[in-house]
């Protein structure tokens, strides 16, 4: 799967119905914790794990902390080509 | 582990209740919490009593005059909201939000026949309960279940009347863990959640504070981790007596996400991660 922005959305989706948590109306300025998603730390950590098996690599583990899906997209939009 | 689809696994504390209270009783003994072993080789149930003492005493039950109201939050099955009632003398209101807890621990009161023992649905972080409706508000063990920490001590605190003490023990936090463990460390934290639900631990110095800023006096806090280090033993031991009866009631997964939970926490145990301990406050006359 690429980096895309579709395709990252799908990937976030995709673990946050998994795991029973995508919100209602969940878009790219969403916050993915408090007031939002609600993931504890354990859930990010899956999160980012998911993302790393996927896309090859993840912000996390890069050491941002992205509040939202658009801030992981933009994370993937800005790794060199 | 369940009859739950595995990519739907519910970690909700009332979901988790319903699905674990028998199998529980087996692997936890009857009270279904931890010992505190003031001698090595205390069998589990001698330890899990002597656990519920340290919550008698810091609630003072042996002095409760005729008419002590307790409201045990989080009464699991139902066993210490009985022990206190038989006793003690005291009239006790357990609540969780496990419908299989209530509907197990009012059999539990009905077949001692005991009046002045009641168990209700209710939610531990809204109690709704009348103000200073209670002599006692008691937490066994429920508060690392309860997301909302301060609203489950704000509520307790409330319904306390003048004179009126929270005793609450359960396990602690000992150190910040970071992100970066967290995520190295997932497939331990998941075994976790499989076997005991979603679960959030606070240190002692929390629990502390925050009883002294909802006004109350603190009369103990004590750390029992290495008292309650033994009964990771006792669990495992059940596991292995039980194998087949736990099987049967939450699957080879369950059973296995056990046992391996016992092994983690024993290692955070003994790390200094995690632990145990008890809190013990009174409102002011």
């Amino acid at each position: 799967m690429t980096t895309s922005p579709a395709d990252v959305e799908r990937t976030v989706t995709d673990f946050l119905t998994r795991i029973e948590k995508l919100p209602e109306g969940f878009g790219d300025s969403t916050p993915l914790y408090a007031d939002g998603a609600e993931l504890d730390s354990l859930e990010t950590a899956e999160l980012s794990a998911t993302l790393e098996d996927v896309h090859g690599s993840d912000p996390y583990s890069s050491g941002e902390m992205p509040q939202t899906l658009g801030e992981i997209q933009a994370f993937y939009a800005a790794l060199p080509a | 582990m369940s009859s739950e689809s595995p990519q739907t696994p519910s970690y909700d504390p009332a979901a988790h209740y319903d699905h674990i209270t028998a199998a529980w009783a087996l692997l936890l003994g009857e009270e279904l919490h931890y010992g505190v072993f003031d001698h090595a080789d205390d069998p589990l149930d001698v330890a899990t009593r002597a656990l519920t003492g340290r919550m008698v005493a810091a609630a003072h039950l042996d002095e409760a005059p005729s008419g002590t109201r307790v409201l045990d939050v989080g009464c699991g099955s139902g066993a210490p909201a009985v022990a206190m009632a038989t006793a003690h003398g005291v009239d006790v209101v357990g609540i969780t939000t496990s419908g299989v807890g209530v509907e197990t621990a009012r059999k539990r009161a009905a077949s001692l026949g005991l009046d002045g023992v009641t168990f209700e649905q209710r939610d531990g972080m809204d109690n709704g309960f009348p103000d200073a409706s209670f002599d006692v508000a008691w937490a066994l063990e429920s508060a690392h279940l309860m997301r909302d920490r301060p609203a489950l001590l704000s509520e307790m605190a409330r319904v306390l009347r003048p004179g009126g003490r929270l005793v609450l023990c359960d396990l602690l936090r000992f150190r910040e863990i970071p992100f970066r463990e967290v995520r190295e460390r997932r497939v331990d934290f998941a075994t976790l959640r499989a076997a005991f639900g979603d679960a959030h631990f606070e240190s002692l110095d929390y629990y502390v504070e925050a009883v002294r800023g909802l006004g109350l006096e603190v009369e103990v806090a004590d750390d029992l981790t290495q008292a309650t280090l033994p009964t990771f033993d006792r669990w495992r031991a059940n596991a292995e007596l039980h194998h087949d009866a736990v099987v049967d009631l939450i699957g080879v997964e369950g059973h296995a996400a056990f046992v391996g939970s016992c092994d983690i926490l024993e290692a955070f145990w003994r790390d200094g991660t995690f632990g145990y301990g008890i809190v013990g406050a009174r409102r002011p006359a």
